[in-house]
């Protein structure tokens, strides 16, 4: 017998590493013009002469401290997002899943409010701890989302699960918004506009106080592919294949409140991204999770990245905050992935 | 007789409501057992208990005389497979693909299959007859193919045991025969024993070894096809009255017709 791969697994393969090169390049793409987009225009040749250390000062400070940690955390934002989403996916085996829509990210940017009203908006050191504050909020909304849509002998029924989720989303939105009427009017700005989504810390120590978190479950929850593949099967076949079922479900819910946790901590209110990039990894590479983690993730990275350039440029000069640019295509996509659903 | 599974004196239940209060049954090694009984008689619960998807508030399950609550899941894995009543099947996966999800407790998180891992898959493809369709997309087959990829994909588990809950469910006559066929072929040259679930009772006699017999969460009765399928114990287990006779195949009891006991008119 061969112990070569069938045609069928080359071709998926074949078609993975394509798409991933094709999102690639389109990272790269959108990288340069992101470069060289907003209020100051900068052209390509200035963009490449500053980043090789022989531009001007002013275009320096620029790109270096202004522009290029933003693009860095839009990038990642999406990534961990993208992700984010797909593992919940897996989890509840529920393409409408995402970290956004059932209330996690709301979770997140409830701590988040806690802490910028009581502390300040003068941070500092304490962006490195707003992700894990993050963490904690979106944590605590994830086990509260967990235990409502847990049933003993069914485990977790995924209609329940969004539906409780939609409800907890919407329960913490009203208690932040009654919160946001006791600010001073600094705070309340900034919390507003934290809400939209605009990607407000754009400096290297949001960059810093991310990357750790991607760095470590990115890694992870691809480690677990075959994993989330086999919960794909449906859960009386992964016991039947001698996997820890209700372990490896804590286990991946955790990493995907941690990553959409952090991302958010960062971003604000972004939704649809982890609903968008795997569902549209899905229809190009399948359900194999070894290639649906990278290329959810490149997608995502794209995603974020597009709707933070388009939205500094529409309205020149002021700018649209990308959580708005995302939901602008991502609610569209969420209702045609409704009516697909009801075929 | 060897014993595949010793079921001693379990108790089960959903939502603090019991099913099996007190059972005990033992399934014999390289046969083949059908559990049978009228719906809600607790067989599929007894099913989903063995398989670890339900946990026994009390009793023992041992297979291979080894309690399955003191194994490692995985380990189980490696020794019984069990095909589940409601086998979702996902988009997007070749027969392939899904066939080599059996490996998975033999494999670490990462690397490729190995030359064993292969050598399992393409056997279990191989003797369910899906050969030529090993690159075929699953959502592109037929119910009855799709169940011979699932029973591939238990079989590339290299199991001794095979569990099955209602295989033959949803498949039209011939593909139901079909998929018994393939089971009993898998037991006589590959010697595996084989423990399933079926509504048709005719079926269940014709292909098994061993029949256990359950109402009400209790054993009715065990044994042979002829000792089970008897004209007083389908009364018992049915409330039908059945006109037994001999399978011309098998030469196992089945019968033609019945009727309820109940009934006090017949109109027919």
């Amino acid at each position: 017998m061969n112990q070569y791969k069938p045609a069928g697994l080359m071709k998926k393969q074949r078609r993975a590493a394509a798409v991933a090169s094709i999102f690639t390049v389109l990272l790269i793409v959108l990288f340069l013009v992101s470069l060289n987009t907003g209020v100051i225009r900068i052209d390509p040749v200035t963009v490449i002469k500053t980043i090789f250390g022989s531009g001007e000062p002013r275009d320096e400070l620029l790109l270096f401290e202004f522009r290029l940690p933003r693009i860095t955390i839009a990038v990642l934002i999406g990534m961990g997002l993208a992700v984010s989403g797909a593992v919940l996916q897996g989890i509840v085996k529920n393409p409408l899943a995402d970290p956004g829509i059932i209330g996690i990210n709301a979770g997140a940017g409830l701590a988040v409010m806690l802490f910028v009203s009581y502390f300040s908006t003068e941070l500092g050191n304490s962006v490195f701890i707003m992700p894990i504050l993050a963490f904690i909020g979106a944590g605590a909304a994830a086990v509260v989302i967990y235990a409502f849509s847990y049933k003993k002998d069914e485990g977790v029924s995924p209609i329940r699960l969004i539906l409780v989720g939609v409800a907890v989303a919407a329960g913490i939105s009203a208690l932040m918004i009654v919160l946001t009427l006791k600010l001073d009017p600094r705070t309340y700005d900034f919390v507003a506009t934290w809400l939209a989504g605009s990607i407000w810390g754009s400096n290297w120590n949001f960059v810093l106080a991310l990357l750790p978190w991607l760095v470590v479950l990115i890694p992870f929850v691809y480690m677990k592919s075959r994993v989330l593949d086999v919960l794909n099967l449906g859960d009386h076949t992964a016991v039947s294949l001698g996997m820890n079922l209700e372990k490896e479900r804590r286990i991946l819910l955790a990493a995907a409140v941690g990553l959409a946790a952090a991302s958010v901590s960062v971003s604000g209110g972004i939704g649809f991204v982890g609903l968008i990039a795997p569902h549209m990894t899905r229809r190009l590479v399948g359900n194999k999770h070894k290639y649906v983690i990278p290329i959810c993730a490149l997608i995502g990275a794209v995603l974020v990245l597009t709707a933070d350039t388009l939205g500094r440029v529409i309205l020149q000069p002021a700018e649209i905050p990308t959580g708005v640019v995302v939901a602008i295509i991502g609610a569209p996509y969420f209702l045609y992935l409704l009516a697909k659903l009801n075929d | 007789m060897l014993n595949a599974l010793e079921i001693n004196n379990i108790a089960v239940g959903y939502h603090n409501r019991s099913v099996i209060n007190d059972l005990s049954v033992t399934i014999p090694k390289n046969k083949i057992t059908t559990i049978i009984g009228p719906n809600g008689c607790g067989k599929s619960t007894l099913i989903k208990t063995v398989s670890r998807i339900l946990k026994a508030e009390k009793g023992t399950i041992l297979l291979d005389g080894k309690a399955i609550n003191t194994l490692d899941t995985r380990e189980i894995a490696k020794q019984m497979a069990i095909l589940p009543q409601t086998a979702e099947s996902p988009g997007g996966l070749t027969v392939f693909e899904l066939v080599s999800y059996g490996r998975f407790p033999y494999r670490k998180a990462l690397g490729s299959l190995s030359k064993e891992d292969y050598n399992y898959i393409n056997w279990a493809i191989e003797v369910t007859g899906l050969a030529d369709f090993s690159d075929r997309e699953i959502s592109d087959m037929s119910g009855g193919q799709r169940q011979r990829v699932w029973i591939a994909m238990s079989l590339a588990q290299g199991t001794e045991t095979l569990v099955l809950d209602e295989p033959t469910t949803y498949l039209d006559l011939a593909h139901q025969l079909d998929i018994l066929l393939l089971l009993k072929k898998l037991n006589i040259e590959e010697h595996r024993t084989i423990i399933m679930v079926l509504h048709d009772l005719n079926h269940a006699s014709r292909f098994s070894d061993y029949m256990i017999a359950m109402k009400d969460g209790n054993l009715i009765t065990k044994g042979s096809p002829e000792e089970v399928m008897t004209h007083n114990n389908l009364r018992t287990l049915f409330n039908i009255e059945a006109d037994i006779q001999e399978c011309p195949y098998s030469g196992h009891p089945i019968f033609t017709s019945y009727h309820l006991s109940s009934q006090d008119k017949n109109y027919e």
